[in-house]
């Protein structure tokens, strides 16, 4: 297995392999940060604002004083591990549909379908304003959230990919056999369109993290005194005009984590290693 | 520190006359405003918000734009000029009453409203009046209540009989909603007897008006054209001045006054002012309803931090309880609440609440208070509370947060009287008695003071009341937070008057433009 | 155009998808008005209590929700709004006190002209950068235009707009930073006003455009038939040109309309931001005043633009394809 692993890494191209050093980067700061940060991500450390990088406060401090840098710490597992929940919620969800979608047809795939259509063409943004004024703003909630609004994007291509294999032989059949529809989902098609599933979750959560970055702007996300990525990058959004590392940083941070994510998902991609 | 001045009751404000009016913004900017007020120029100036019901109609008014739009058509029968927040005449010529209850009103001569006609009693008593019906809607319709009655006698006078005595009726009829319209307007179209003419109007997008020649205050206004615009985002806001794409905005965030003021074309006027961000304790709730517990949370509130991490020093210390420092009737003999968490941490223990986790609820609906309780988070820690932030969206926040959980945020803006903020927000029976409080000896003195005449003796009423907020309600006011604009530097004549922005929303008439 | 013998069988396909997505597209309207209905429901506070603020009397409210027949049942709001939007009127507002159809006929060519401009832009660059890559794929052009790309993506759009403001308005004085667009403007300055907005979302959208055009060119790249020509000795500017781009047109158009229907909605930032009359914050103060029939109508507006989208690229991709089309 290990040996599989290592061989595989050995294939990456050099882009894969910033990619998956970034992305691991990202999941150890993101399990380990609070252990390793030097503050707690509340506390006032400085009376300056918006100070620069020291030796006492690496990162400098933000818009109220305090430390970047242990905000950053705290904040990095909201936004890694948010994303990738909703990622994943996403995608589970949306490819079971399209599997029902595909394998039934008729009314049941008409209705899925069309209900799709009605969550894409709702703004995601504004979904997600209304369902926080509705239900408050909680984590389990900002990550359901998320999810709902990126199951249609990965139905929509679950459903191609399926619709394309059950005209196959192998699925035709199975279907002679007389094979239930989780059967024929589970056995026979999910097998065949696991690759580009998993690519499509990669896509899904660089969206995610963004998202989450823009719904900080509209003051939605994690509760205070802790802060998402994006979230710390709106606080302190005033100050962007003097060059304040508290903004600069954690915008570096999603850049990193976003870029790393997709030079992985480029690498692992089939024919990737042309 | 402007100490008011006992000797200003209903006799000295018919003396008052309008001498200065139109002069004041002379006389009074000094410092760095050593040009000439001249006539000329157009400004745009950006407020931080604009809706669909922006309105024309001054009883309806309810944002900065509205006041400010309301201000330049219309004038009120008194106004304010200065620091001192005493009112002045305006449109009165005398304003006077022996009991408090009936008051004599007489109107200047030959003020012209835009259409030409002229300012009769019968416009004051329509004006007045109209607040009473509640088709309306105005929002001074509980304020009206106690006008018993209101007629003319003759041409020019006004008689106003209250239901009870009330030595603010001056200061109450300088506030904007107090306009006067024309009268038969039942929809006000911009139609006043004010310093500018509406020349477009658009609600939530803009207003556009130029100068009124005709206006009864010689040499005033100086502007040609102002318009009026509304830009949410603070940093936008604050982009749109250094851009020179407006001239003039309101409420920026102390933050920013580094950066505008980095330029010498740019300056930043802080208004101190009564409006403040306080946390709501319930009292008829547990464990906020514990006197161990309010106290802990007064002793553990760092004061100094929050005005200088939140407000950048530009807000005033307060001391849990509503009058500012600034304000008539301050009392400073009220000893000052400060740090102490030994002090804090031992009202906790001996309350049993250690370890107990408690919702607090903030939104940006109420200034600051995000901030605010991310400091009383990390402090809480300290003395053994847990706060368990909730920050809530901005709309609905009043309607369904404020005051339904027995800790939450509120914002309460400057009030023209002592009076006032005290009836609406610590009156035992009051709608918006925030902390669901009850003391009988302030309920009772809250009324004898509106009966007296005698300035020494309100003071001393008032000074009591204050005593009794700070010991005993349920709510924790850190500071007061200052009202910041920014300009462009060619717009001369500005000064600070705490009732609201540029200059309590009045600037229309004194400022002037010098590109020299 | 110049093939109208060859496209005949083509409009026999179109017609019967045309029809069917048209009746589909009332089942999805009709299920996105349900859901906003439902949701909205959910939210606390009502138009009354919004527009008359912290300072309302419970008796001011309830006069309010009388007069904004707030008092009846939501069902039989809903039903009543349902009646007269079937006959063409979405209704007045409850906050602006003014027909529906007149808020919108007042920012709905704002949004419009937003989108569109950058649309052009936005599809444009996203096929010269997606297809220069793909024609280079492997080479220095094409990672440079990846790693760019990829940062595009990488950035909250909110950070692109404030440094474009502080560059461009701040510090250059060359574009407002605002979207004043008053009535009399010349073109000239509509445009120098639309420049910054155009220029953010150009940013956030062209990206994901561009990385789906590449990926499309270079799967047509790489089959035989490119081969093929290539060796007849066609050439290849050509053979991209003709071969390859109305093969690779279908997902790459898909992929556009998703994108170029967020510009609708999705431009909420950049309203905000730069201040600009769209119908993104629109639907926002709708939301946040309660004022349904408002809400109602903008969230029709942006379902039937995403539907209309689905289906031009849909058309789009059989024009296109001669396979498809045959």
């Amino acid at each position: 297995m290990t040996g599989r692993i290592f061989a595989a890494l050995r294939t990456l191209p050099a882009s894969g392999r910033i990619g998956l050093a970034l992305v691991i980067l990202w999941l150890l700061i993101a399990a380990l940060g609070p252990v390793i940060a030097p503050h707690s991500p509340g506390a006032f450390v400085d009376e300056s604002v918006f100070s620069g990088m020291s030796r006492e406060l690496w990162l400098g401090t933000d818009y109220l004083g305090r430390d970047v840098l242990s905000r950053l710490l705290w904040g990095a597992r909201y936004t890694v591990f948010l994303a990738l929940g909703a990622a994943m919620l996403a995608v589970v969800t949306g490819t079971s549909l399209a599997l029902v979608a595909a394998i039934r047809g008729g009314w049941i795939d008409e209705v899925l379908s069309r209900s799709m259509d009605t969550l894409t063409s709702i703004p995601s943004k504004i979904f997600a304003l209304v369902l926080v004024a509705a239900f408050g703003s909680s984590l389990v909630l900002l990550l359901v959230i998320m999810a709902v609004i990126y199951v249609p994007g990965n139905f929509r291509i679950a459903r191609a990919l399926a619709v394309n294999l059950i005209s196959l032989d192998f699925v035709q059949v199975a279907r002679a056999r007389g094979e239930g529809t989780a059967y024929i989902a589970w056995r026979e098609i999910l097998p065949n369109m696991i690759h580009p599933l998993m690519a499509d979750m990669g896509l899904r959560f660089v969206f995610v993290v963004l998202l989450l970055s823009g719904l900080s702007f509209l003051g939605l996300g994690v509760q205070p005194p802790l802060a998402d990525l994006g979230s710390l990058v709106r606080e302190n959004i005033s100050g962007l005009s003097e060059g304040a590392s508290a903004i600069i940083v954690p915008a570096i941070a999603i850049a990193t984590l976003t870029v790393g994510a997709n030079l992985l998902i480029d690498a692992l991609k089939p024919g990737a290693r042309s | 520190m402007t100490a008011f001045d006992p000797n200003i009751t209903r006799r000295s404000v018919i003396g008052a006359g309008l001498a200065g009016t139109g002069l004041l913004a002379l006389g009074a900017c000094g410092g760095r405003d050593t040009s000439r007020p001249k006539r000329g120029g157009m400004i745009r100036i950006a407020t931080h918000s604009a809706s669909t019901s922006d309105t024309l109609d001054p009883g309806k008014g309810g944002t900065a734009l509205d006041y400010i739009r309301h201000f330049m058509l219309y004038n009120g029968l008194t106004c304010i000029e200065d620091g001192s927040l005493k009112a002045e005449l305006s449109l009165a010529s005398a304003f006077e009453s022996a009991d408090l209850i009936t008051w004599q009103i007489e109107l200047k001569r030959g003020i012209l409203f835009h259409d030409g006609s002229e300012l009769t009693a019968k416009d004051v008593v329509f004006s007045l009046l109209r607040h009473k019906d509640p088709s309306v809607g105005s929002k001074m319709s509980t304020l009206a209540e106690q006008f018993a009655d209101v007629r003319s006698d003759g041409r020019y006078g006004v008689v106003v009989r209250l239901i009870a005595p009330n030595a603010d009726l001056a200061t109450l009829l300088a506030t904007p909603h107090m306009l006067i319209v024309k009268a038969g307007q039942t929809r006000p179209d911009g139609n006043g007897t004010g310093p500018f003419r509406l020349v477009d109007f658009r609600p939530g997008v803009r207003t556009e008006l130029s100068r009124n020649d005709e206006y009864w205050i010689p040499d005033s206004p100086k502007l040609d054209r102002i318009e009026l615009i509304a830009i949410p985002d603070e940093v936008s806001r604050v982009n749109a001045l250094l851009s020179g794409d407006v001239q003039m905005i309101n409420a920026m965030n102390p933050r920013s006054v580094r950066r505008v003021e980095a330029s010498p074309d740019y300056r930043a006027m802080v208004t101190p002012s009564s409006l403040y961000t306080n946390l709501v304790m319930r009292q008829d709730a547990l464990p906020t309803g514990n006197p161990d517990f309010v106290q802990a949370v007064k002793l553990m509130i760092d004061r100094p931090l929050i005005n200088r991490a939140v407000f950048r020093n530009f807000g005033t210390i307060a001391n849990d309880q509503p009058i500012a420092p600034f304000q008539p009737y301050y009392n400073p003999e009220v000893p000052q609440t400060v740090l102490d968490l030994d002090k804090a941490r031992w009202h906790i223990q001996r309350s049993g609440l250690t370890g107990v986790r408690l919702p607090l609820y903030c939104s940006t609906a109420a200034e600051g208070s995000v901030d605010m309780a991310s400091i009383m988070q990390e402090y809480g820690s300290r003395i053994g509370l847990n706060f368990a932030v909730n920050r809530m969206p901005a709309d609905g926040y009043y309607s369904t947060h404020w005051m339904r959980h027995p800790l939450s945020f509120g914002n309460c803006n400057p009030r023209p009287t002592a009076d006032l903020i005290f009836s609406l927000f610590f009156d035992s029976k009051a709608n918006w008695n925030e902390s669901g409080w009850k003391n009988e000896r302030f309920d009772r003195l809250l009324v004898e003071a509106r009966g007296v005449a005698d300035e020494a003796l309100r003071a001393e009423i008032y000074g009591e009341m204050q005593q009794i907020v700070h010991d005993k309600c349920g709510i924790a006011i850190p500071v007061f937070i200052s009202l910041i604009d920014g300009y462009d530097s060619r717009i001369k004549g500005l000064r600070p008057i705490p009732l609201g922005a540029f200059m309590g929303y009045r600037f229309g008439e004194y400022v002037w433009w010098d590109d020299a | 155009m110049a093939r109208s013998e060859n496209s005949r069988p083509a409009w026999l396909r179109i017609a019967p998808l045309i029809l069917y997505r048209f009746a589909s597209s009332l089942l999805t309207l009709f299920l996105v008005s349900a859901v906003v209905f439902t949701i909205s429901g959910l939210l606390p506070g009502d138009a009354a209590q919004e527009l008359l603020g912290q300072s309302a009397t419970p008796e001011q409210i309830a006069a309010l929700r009388h007069e904004m027949g707030l008092d009846r049942s939501a069902p039989v709001r809903y039903f009543d709004w349902l009646t007269s939007i079937v006959t063409g009127d979405p209704g007045v507002s409850y906050v602006a006190n003014m027909p529906v159809r007149d808020i919108i006929a007042q920012r709905l060519p704002n949004t419009l002209v937003l989108a569109g401009i950058t649309a052009v832009i936005s599809v444009i660059l996203a096929l010269v950068i997606g297809i220069v890559s793909a024609i280079n794929r492997g080479g220095k052009i094409d990672r440079v235009l990846n790693i760019v790309t990829l940062s595009l993506v990488a950035t909250p759009e909110f950070l692109v707009a404030t440094l474009g403001v502080l560059i461009f308005s701040v510090k250059l004085l060359w574009l407002p930073s605002i979207s004043l667009a008053p009535d009399e403007a010349s073109w000239t300055e509509t445009l120098r006003s639309l420049a910054l907005p155009v220029l953010s979302l150009t940013f956030v959208v062209v990206a994901q455009m561009a990385r789906m055009t590449r990926a499309a060119v270079v799967d047509q790249l790489e089959r035989p038939y490119v081969e093929m020509a290539r060796l007849k000795g066609v050439p290849f500017r050509r053979i991209v040109l003709f071969h390859v781009m109305p093969n690779a047109i279908g997902p790459v158009v898909n992929a556009m309309a998703l994108s170029l229907s967020y510009l609708m909605g999705g431009a909420l930032i950049v309203e905000t931001i730069f201040n600009y009359p769209g119908l993104a914050s629109l639907m926002v103060n709708a939301v946040t005043s309660r004022d349904m029939p408002l809400l109602q109508s903008c969230a029709m507006i942006f379902c039937g633009v995403y539907l209309a989208m689905m289906l031009v690229a849909d058309v789009i991709a059989i024009l296109a394809n001669p396979r498809l089309r045959a």
